[in-house]
C-alpha cells in the first residue's frame, strides 16, 4: 500500500485526476457504465469510472500494469463473481438493462457477452467440440447439421477453418498459440454474441500470430461491439476507433483513438504515451 | 552381555574414542598450542575415531545377532545322533523346539533314556549359548580397540580428518536410503520363496483357477474336508466383490465432496469440512472393523430382514460400506488434488461463455482431471484390496463363490490371517498358502500402484 | 439472429439452473454425509463405551472365623495361603440365609468376581487384627452382575447371563444399599484378563509404548538420513531412481506384507523373539520408514537454495551445509512427518497380527524383549469376545486410542502451522 501511494504521489504530485478527460459518451452506445466502483474487499481497484461501448466499434482500454483495466472488463460480464471478496457498485447497462440486476441471470449475460482470455485456453477436447460447447451447453442447435453449421461458419469467421478442417477431431490443445486463440475466439462467436470482451488476446503470442489475431479483430467490428484490454500501444492505435486511459483505477482520458495517440489533452496520458512510465 | 548392553558399551567406548583421537591430533601436532600446524581440528580428528570405533562394532554385533540363531542351531544339529539329524525338517524343528524349551528351565536329573538325549542336547544348547555370549563380547571390543588403533596410527600433520569423516558420514547416509530397497528386496524374496515351496505342493493352476478352497487339512484321515483345496478364485472374487462396493460407495461421495470443497463451499465450511475429513482418514482400521461387525453389520441385517431378504450376519454388504467409508478421505484428497491442477483459465474460459457452475464441473473441470481422477481410483482400489482389520473383523470365513452382496464371502487377507494366526508348524501347505496370497496381493497392488502413479505423473506433466 | 440466440438460451436456463441446484446438493450432501459419519462413528463408539467407566461392588460383611480361614497362628505366610475362599462364600449365605441347594448356592457365588476373595485377602492382610471377627469389605461384582445393573434390562437378554432367581437376589442387595458403583479405574492400571471386570488397557499401553519407542528410535534417524541423502547428495543415475521408485512403492504397499516380511525373514530367518515389541517395531519401521521419508524429503526441498549457497560460499562443506544449516531449517517438518507417521504405526494392526502380538498376555511387558501386545490388537481381541462387558471395554480401549492419535495429530497440525511458510 505505502508504495502504491508512493507512486502516486510521485506521477501525480504536479498532475491530478479530476474527472476523466475527453467524451466518455457514445452516440449510438451498445453498454454504457456509469460511476462505476469496485472494491476488493476494503481495496478499491476502479474508481467512479464512467465509459460507454460503441455499437460495432473497438474500444480499447490501455494503462500501466495494476491500472485496473483488465478489472473494469470482467465486470462487463459480471466474471468477477467468482471472485467472493470482490463488490462492484455502479449502473452498468447492456442495452438499456441492468446486468447486476438481481433478476438478471449471469449466464444468459455471459451468453450475450462473450470474452477471451489472455492465455490461450483451449479445452481438453477435440477442435469440433471446443467450438461446439457453447451451443450445446445453451442448446442452440436443435440437431447434428445446425451443429456443424454453427461449428464450421464460426471457425472461418475466426479464420481458423482451412488451417484446421482436415483435423475437427484432433485435440485442440494441439494447435500452435495463435491458433489456439483463434479457436478460443471461434467458441466464444459460436454462441454469437452481441459484446466480445478480449483481455490482452495477443500478449503470448508471437508477432505474425498477433498480426493474424488483429486482422480478425478488425473483420469481427462489423458483426460484434468489441473492447479490447491491451498494454501494447501500437495494438490499440491498429485496431481501435476509442481508446480509454486507465491509471490506479481511474478512467483519465477517453477520446477517438487518433487523437489520443497523436494529441492527448491530459499529462498523465502524454506521458504513457510517449514512454516515460508503463 | 546381551546385544542391548553391548549397544550401549559400543556408544560409551565410541565417546571415549572421541576424547582419544582428539588428544592424539594435539600430541601429533605437538600440543595445544601449536595446533594450527593440523589440517583439521581436533574435534574432526575425535569423531573420526569415535565413528571408526562405532560403526564396524555395530555392523558386526548385527551380523551376528542376525546369524547367531541359525548357527548355533547348526552346531546343535551336528552333534546329535544320526537318527535324529535325518528326520524331516518340520520333525527335526519340533525336537529342536522342545530341546530349547527345556533348556530354558532348570535342569534337573534325567533318568529316561529318550529324555537323555534331549537332555544332553539341552545341557549342550546352554553351553552354546553361553560360549556365544563371551565370543561376541570378545570380539566386539577386539573390532573396537583394533579399529581405533588403525585409524589414530594414520594421524599426521597433514591427514584430512574432516573429509575422511565426511566420506564415511555419506557411505552410511547411503546405506540408509538403501534399506527401502532391501525392505522391497526382503518382502519379494521372503514371500516368493515361501510361495515357491507351496507352489511345489500345488500346482499354480489350481490355485489360481481352483473354485474350491478348505486349506483345514485333516488331522485323521477320516475327517470332513480332509482333502485341503487350495482354490483360490472364490477369495479373489470375495475380495473385489467388497472393493466393488467399497468403491461403489467411496468413489461418488469422495469425488462429489472434493467437488463440493473445492469449487462451492465458503471458505468458512472449508475449514471445518478439511479436519472432518482427516480424522475419518486417521482412525485406525481396526476402529472401522469394530464398527463394521458390531453396528454396521447388524443395522445391514435387520435392514435386510424388514425388507424380507435373507441377510446373512456377516454380509459382504456391511464390510464393503464400512471399506468405502474409510476410503472416502482417499479418493477425496486425491481427487481434491486432480481438480485443483486443472489450470484455472480452462474454468474461466468456460463460465466466460455462459456455462453454469455444474455445467464446467462436468464438461470442462472433470474431464480435464480425469487421468488424475482414475489414478486416485486406481490408488484406492488397491487400498481397498489389500486392506485387513475391517474384512477380518466384519467379512466371513467360509470361501463361498458368490457375488451376492447380502452373502457372507471371504478375502484374500482374511485368509492369510486366519492361516498364520493360531499355532501351526511353519511349512505346512496351510501356512506356505498364506504367503502365495501374499505373493499374489504384492504384485496385485504393485501393479496397479505403478500404473497409478504412471497415470498421474503423466497427467501433471501435462499441466506443468 | 442475436434475438433468436437469446430466446434459445432463455428457454434453456431453467433446466439448467435446476440442474445446477441438483448437482450442487449432491455435493452438499455428501458433504454432510461425512460429517454424519463421524458423528455416527463417534458417537457410537462413545455410547457403549459409557459402561466400561463404573463398576459395581457389594459390600459384604466378610466373618474372619480362623476355622474358616484354616490357620492357627497368625503368621504373615500363613494368612497369605490361607483359604479365603470359604471365608467369602460362608460369609454370602450368611447374607442370604434362605438359599439353599446345590445348584442354588453356585449361582449365588457367581455373582461376585473371580477375584474377590483375592480382595477379602488383602483386606485381612492389611488390618490383621480383624482376624475372627467381622468386617465390611467392598468386591466386585461380576461382569454379567455388571452388565444387566447398567443396562437395566430383561434378564434373559442376549449376551448376559444372568438367571431369574440370580436377578431377584441382585434386586435385594440393591433395594438394601448394598451394591454401589464407582468410577473403573482398573480399566487404565490392570492387565488383560479372561474375566471382564478384571480386564484393563495397561498391558496393551505399555506394550504400544515399547513398540513406539523401538519404531521411533529405529525410523527417525534412518529415514531423515536416507532423506537427507536422496536430496542433497545423491547424484541422479538409475540407482537413486530405483530407491525413489521403491520408497514411492513401499508407501502403498499393504501393511499385512511387512508383517508375511516379518515374520519370514525377521522372525524365521533371524531367529527373533516372536510376539515382542522389539520384532514389532522393526516391522512398523519398515511400514512408516517411507511416510517419514517421503515428508522429510518434502521438508528438505522446502528450505531455499540460497541458504545452501551462502554457506557454501562462506568456505562449509557441503556435508557442514546439510548437518548444519538444512537440517536444522528443515526439522519442524521432518518431525511433522515423523509424528504422521508414528500415529499411522499406532493404529496398524494387521502386521503385528502375523508375527504373533496376538497372544493372550496378562503381565505388563517390562522391556522390548517381552511378550507383550498392543492396543490396536487388545481392541481385535476384545472386540471377538463374546462377553459381553467386553463391548464396553472395547469401546473404551478405542476412545484411549483415539485419544492418543487425536493428540498427535493436533500436536503434527499445530506443528505444521507454526511452522508454514517461513521462506
Amino acid at each position: 500500500m505505502s508504495d502504491l501511494s508512493f507512486t502516486e504521489n510521485l506521477t501525480s504530485s504536479d498532475i491530478t485526476i479530476e474527472g476523466t478527460v475527453g467524451k466518455v459518451v457514445a452516440e449510438d452506445a451498445k453498454m454504457s457504465m456509469r460511476n462505476v466502483n469496485v472494491f476488493y474487499a476494503d481495496k478499491q481497484a476502479i474508481k467512479n469510472v464512467s465509459l460507454d461501448l460503441a455499437r460495432n466499434q473497438v474500444t480499447a482500454l490501455i494503462g500501466p500494469s495494476g491500472c485496473g483495466k483488465s478489472t473494469f472488463l470482467r465486470c462487463l460480464n459480471r466474471m468477477n463473481d467468482t471472485i467472493p471478496i470482490c463488490r462492484v457498485e455502479g449502473e452498468l447497462l447492456l442495452e438499456e438493462q441492468d446486468i447486476y440486476a438481481k433478476n438478471l441471470d449471469p449466464v444468459l449475460l455471459r451468453a450475450r457477452v462473450g470474452m477471451v482470455f489472455q492465455k490461450p485456453n483451449p479445452f481438453p477436447k477435440s477442435i469440433y467440440d471446443n467450438v461446439a460447447y457453447g451451443p450445446k451447453i445453451h442448446g442452440l442447435a436443435t440437431n447434428k447439421a445446425e451443429l456443424d453449421e454453427i461449428v464450421i461458419s464460426s471457425l472461418q469467421k475466426a479464420g481458423l477453418f482451412n488451417e484446421v478442417k482436415d483435423r475437427l477431431d484432433s485435440p485442440g490443445t494441439g494447435l500452435s498459440g495463435g491458433q489456439q486463440q483463434r479457436l478460443c475466439i471461434a467458441r466464444t462467436i459460436a454462441v454469437s454474441p452481441e459484446v466480445i470482451l478480449m483481455d490482452e488476446p495477443a500478449s503470448a503470442l508471437d508477432p505474425i500470430a498477433t498480426a493474424v489475431i488483429e486482422e480478425l479483430i478488425d473483420e469481427l467490428k462489423e458483426k460484434y461491439t468489441i473492447a479490447i484490454v491491451t498494454h501494447s500501444m501500437q495494438q490499440a492505435a491498429r485496431v481501435s476507433q476509442t481508446t480509454a486511459y486507465f491509471h490506479m483505477g481511474q478512467l483519465v482520458e477517453m477520446g477517438k483513438t487518433e487523437q489520443i495517440f497523436t494529441n492527448p489533452v491530459h499529462t498523465l496520458t502524454e506521458n504513457y504515451i510517449t514512454g516515460r512510465f508503463g | 552381555m546381551t546385544s542391548s548392553t553391548l549397544i550401549f558399551v559400543i556408544l560409551f567406548l565410541a565417546l571415549f574414542s572421541y576424547w582419544y583421537g582428539m588428544h592424539r591430533s594435539i600430541k601429533v601436532a605437538g600440543g595445544v598450542t601449536k595446533v594450527k600446524q593440523l589440517v583439521s581440528l581436533p574435534r574432526q580428528f575425535g569423531l573420526l575415531t569415535a565413528l571408526w570405533c562405532g560403526i564396524p562394532a555395530l555392523i558386526v554385533l548385527l551380523l551376528w545377532t542376525v546369524f547367531e540363531a541359525t548357527v548355533i542351531e547348526s552346531l546343535l544339529v551336528a552333534k546329535l545322533p544320526q537318527n535324529i539329524q535325518e528326520m524331516t525338517p518340520s520333525q527335526l524343528g519340533l525336537y529342536l523346539n522342545d530341546i530349547k524349551i527345556m533348556a530354558q528351565q532348570n535342569l534337573g536329573e534325567v533318568t529316561e533314556t529318550s529324555e537323555q538325549i534331549k537332555h544332553f542336547a539341552a545341557l549342550e544348547f546352554q553351553q552354546l549359548n553361553l560360549n556365544a555370549a563371551w565370543l561376541k563380547s570378545a570380539i566386539i571390543f577386539l573390532v573396537c580397540l583394533s579399529c581405533v588403533m588403525f585409524i589414530v596410527s594414520r594421524f599426521r600433520l597433514d591427514y584430512r580428518a574432516r573429509a575422511a569423516t565426511e566420506k564415511i558420514t555419506l557411505k552410511v547416509l547411503m546405506a540408509c536410503s538403501g534399506i527401502a530397497v532391501l525392505t522391497t528386496l526382503g518382502i519379494v524374496l521372503s514371500v516368493l520363496f515361501e510361495s515357491i515351496n507351496f507352489f511345489s505342493e500345488v500346482s499354480p493352476v489350481e490355485f489360481l483357477f481352483g473354485t474350491e478352497w478348505s486349506p483345514q487339512t485333516a488331522l485323521r484321515a477320516d475327517q470332513v474336508a480332509s482333502s485341503g483345496a487350495f482354490g483360490a478364485v472364490p477369495l479373489f472374487v470375495g475380495t473385489l466383490l467388497i472393493t466393488f462396493i467399497a468403491m461403489l460407495m467411496a468413489v461418488p461421495i469422495g469425488l462429489m465432496t472434493a467437488i463440493y470443497l473445492s469449487q462451492y463451499a465458503s471458505q468458512r465450511l472449508r475449514t471445518v469440512a478439511k479436519p472432518m475429513l482427516e480424522i475419518l482418514a486417521g482412525i485406525p482400521t481396526v476402529v472401522y472393523g469394530f464398527f463394521a461387525a458390531l453396528t454396521v453389520a447388524p443395522f445391514v441385517r435387520d435392514v435386510g430382514e424388514s425388507l424380507g431378504l435373507n441377510v446373512a450376519s456377516e454380509s459382504a454388504l456391511a464390510a464393503g460400506i464400512v471399506m468405502g467409508v474409510m476410503i472416502i478421505p482417499f479418493v477425496s484428497s486425491l481427487s481434491d488434488d486432480a481438480i485443483n491442477a486443472v489450470p484455472k483459465t480452462l474454468k474461466e474460459g468456460s463460465l466466460g461463455m455462459g456455462a453454469t457452475m455444474s455445467e464446467t464441473i462436468r464438461h470442462v473441470l472433470l474431464p480435464a482431471a480425469l487421468p488424475g481422477i482414475v489414478g486416485a481410483i486406481l490408488l484406492a482400489v488397491s487400498r481397498a484390496i489389500g486392506e485387513t482389520m475391517i474384512v477380518v473383523m466384519a467379512a466371513g470365513m467360509a470361501a463361498n463363490l458368490t457375488v451376492n452382496p447380502l452373502e457372507s464371502v471371504t478375502t484374500v487377507t482374511v485368509q492369510i490371517v486366519t492361516l498364520l494366526t493360531g499355532d501351526q508348524e511353519f511349512d505346512s501347505a496351510k501356512t506356505l498358502a498364506a504367503f502365495a496370497l501374499g505373493l499374489m496381493l504384492f504384485v496385485t497392488t504393485l501393479a496397479l500402484n505403478v500404473v497409478a502413479l504412471k497415470v498421474v505423473r503423466k497427467y501433471r506433466e501435462q499441466y506443468d | 439472429m442475436n434475438r433468436t440466440t437469446t430466446e434459445k438460451v432463455v428457454k434453456s436456463l431453467k433446466q439448467r439452473h435446476r440442474k445446477e441446484k441438483l448437482f450442487k446438493a449432491a455435493g452438499f450432501a455428501s458433504v454432510c454425509f461425512g460429517f454424519l459419519l463421524v458423528l455416527t462413528l463417534i458417537s457410537d463408539i462413545v455410547i457403549k463405551a459409557t459402561p466400561a467407566f463404573h463398576q459395581h461392588w457389594l459390600k459384604l460383611e466378610i466373618d474372619y472365623q480362623q476355622e474358616w480361614l484354616g490357620v492357627d497362628s497368625l503368621d504373615y505366610e500363613k494368612l497369605e495361603s490361607a483359604d479365603y475362599r470359604k471365608v467369602l462364600r460362608r460369609s454370602i449365605l450368611a447374607m442370604m440365609p434362605e438359599v439353599s441347594g446345590r445348584q442354588d448356592k453356585r449361582s449365588l457365588y457367581k455373582l461376585v468376581s473371580n477375584n474377590a476373595e483375592f480382595t477379602v485377602r488383602d483386606a485381612l492382610l492389611k488390618s490383621p487384627e480383624f482376624i475372627g471377627k467381622k468386617k465390611n469389605v467392598w468386591v466386585m461384582l461380576d461382569d454379567d452382575v455388571d452388565s444387566y445393573l447398567k443396562e437395566n434390562t430383561e434378564f434373559s437378554q442376549t449376551g448376559i447371563r444372568i438367571s431369574e432367581k440370580q436377578a431377584g437376589w441382585i434386586e435385594q442387595w440393591y433395594n438394601n444399599g448394598l451394591i454401589d458403583k464407582q468410577w473403573n479405574t482398573e480399566f487404565l492400571t490392570s492387565g488383560d484378563s479372561r474375566e471382564p471386570e478384571l480386564a484393563g488397557v495397561r498391558g496393551a499401553l505399555t506394550g504400544t509404548m515399547w513398540t513406539m519407542l523401538v519404531t521411533l528410535i529405529l525410523s527417525f534417524p534412518l529415514g531423515v538420513a536416507a532423506a537427507l541423502y536422496l536430496e542433497e547428495f545423491a547424484p541422479s543415475n538409475r540407482f537413486t531412481d530405483f530407491i525413489e521408485v521403491n520408497i514411492n512403492n513401499l508407501a502403498a504397499v499393504p501393511s499385512i506384507v511387512f508383517g508375511l516380511l516379518g515374520l519370514a525373514v525377521i522372525i524365521n530367518l533371524f531367529g527373533m523373539p516372536r510376539s515382542t515389541p522389539l520384532v514389532g517395531g522393526v516391522v512398523l519401521t519398515l511400514m512408516t520408514l517411507p511416510t517419514i521419508i517421503i515428508a522429510s524429503r518434502a521438508s528438505i526441498k522446502a528450505v531455499p537454495p540460497s541458504i545452501r549457497e551462502a554457506a557454501l560460499g562462506l568456505g562449509a562443506s557441503k556435508m557442514q551445509v546439510a548437518f548444519g544449516h538444512v537440517l536444522p531449517l528443515a526439522m519442524p517438518g521432518i518431525i511433522t512427518g515423523t509424528i504422521i507417521g508414528m500415529a499411522q504405526a499406532l493404529g496398524e494392526t494387521a502386521p503385528l497380527l502375523m508375527i504373533g502380538m496376538v497372544a493372550f498376555i496378562v503381565d505388563v511387558p517390562m522391556g522390548v524383549t517381552d511378550a507383550s501386545t498392543v492396543m490396536p490388537v487388545q481392541i481385535y481381541l476384545w472386540a471377538d469376545s463374546p462377553e459381553r462387558a467386553f463391548l464396553a471395554k472395547t469401546s473404551a480401549a478405542i476412545l484411549v486410542l483415539l485419544t492418543f492419535l487425536m493428540m498427535m495429530n493436533t500436536l503434527a497440525a499445530t506443528l505444521r502451522r507454526k511452522f508454514e511458510k517461513r521462506f
